[in-house]
């Protein structure tokens, strides 16, 4: 295996590790966002506006892990 | 290996001209030419816009106060007091971005060498290597749109604390929080410029990739949403989150 293939697998897999991890976050806030919806739909408002904070909070750490790994591929 | 090549291409931001100040080389890449466009395009419909203004809104004065107006209510959920001074700020980063991320759809229109390799006319090929992306994706853009936002906290804490009062609240509930404080600016810098950058360079590679795959029909539905959602989507993010920490400094 040559350094360039590991290159790419590095590259890759740091995307796709942090990818999943925050596909669950994001997923499990979601879920108890539309319980507490369901629940009181009067509050449904201010629940999407801390829904989107949150959700942006967790998708940034999906973008870190896409920066580096444009860094690890473009920076050999 | 071709494609790979195109797309870093794509993503890097080309200088178009360069000029010399004081000895100093100044490069202008072509993120900043589309930035001239978008403010003399917002100069240009605010000028027109704004004209004279009637008491009772008709016509093209309902548009602008239904824009006014969200900005208003949107700073004054999020802000609280003191809402009024950061109202314009809030609103122009807001604008701002919407229409720099959702430039994207005109990505469509072909370059001057493509355009030379379909009609064969002369004239298209002498044009500068020029296209119109997002100036978002280059991160100078988003660090500048960050620091900016940081320089605004910083002046609403000083502006309605005092200043020893800004100082203090350095130190606010035990002074061993003091260092966590100050790389909590520093953090809030880098986190607000890499999630505007990473979402919109991503949503600009995945669109490029579709593009190159699939040329026709299908690029239109997934434009719809990492184009326009996505970018009003961030643009949102990004003054939301500006917004929050402006009331926490306020407060």
């Amino acid at each position: 295996m040559n350094s360039e293939s590991l290159i790419a697998i590095a590259a890759g897999a740091a995307v796709a590790i942090t990818g999943m991890a925050a596909a669950f976050g994001i997923g499990a806030a979601t879920q108890k966002a539309v319980e507490s919806a369901a629940r009181q739909p009067e509050a449904a408002n201010s629940i999407l506006r801390i829904l989107v904070l949150g959700a942006s909070l967790v998708e940034a750490t999906a973008v870190y892990a896409l920066i580096i790994g444009l860094i690890i591929l473009f920076t050999k | 290996m071709e494609f790979g090549k195109e797309l870093v291409q794509q993503i890097s931001s080309h200088e178009i001209f360069s000029f010399s100040l004081f000895g100093i080389n100044i490069p202008v890449t072509d993120t900043v030419i589309v930035m001239w466009i978008i403010m003399a395009f917002l100069a240009v419909f605010s000028i027109i816009f704004t004209r004279r203004l009637k008491l009772i809104p008709e016509g093209r004065q309902n548009i602008v106060e239904t824009i006014v107006e969200f900005i208003n209510n949107f700073t004054k959920d999020t802000v609280g007091h003191h809402w009024e001074h950061f109202a314009p700020y809030i609103g122009t980063i807001f604008i701002f971005l919407i229409i720099s991320n959702c430039i994207s759809v005109f990505a469509v229109i072909p370059k001057g060498e493509e355009l030379y390799r379909l009609t064969h006319v002369e004239f298209f090929r002498n044009l500068p290597d020029f296209s119109i992306r997002p100036p978002t994706k280059d991160v100078n853009t988003t660090m500048c749109m960050a620091v900016m936002s940081i320089i605004m906290v910083v002046y609403a804490g000083i502006r309605f604390k005092g200043f020893p009062g800004w100082i203090k609240s350095f130190v606010e509930p035990i002074p061993v929080v003091l260092p966590m404080k100050i790389t909590e600016y520093l953090i809030r810098i880098l986190s607000l410029s890499f999630r505007l950058f990473g979402n919109i360079l991503g949503a600009f590679i995945i669109m490029e990739i579709v593009y190159f795959l699939m040329p026709a029909v299908i690029p239109a539905g997934l434009s719809i949403y990492f184009d326009l959602f996505d970018g009003v989507l961030q643009a949102f993010i990004f003054v939301f989150l500006t917004s929050i920490y402006i009331a926490e400094a306020v407060e």
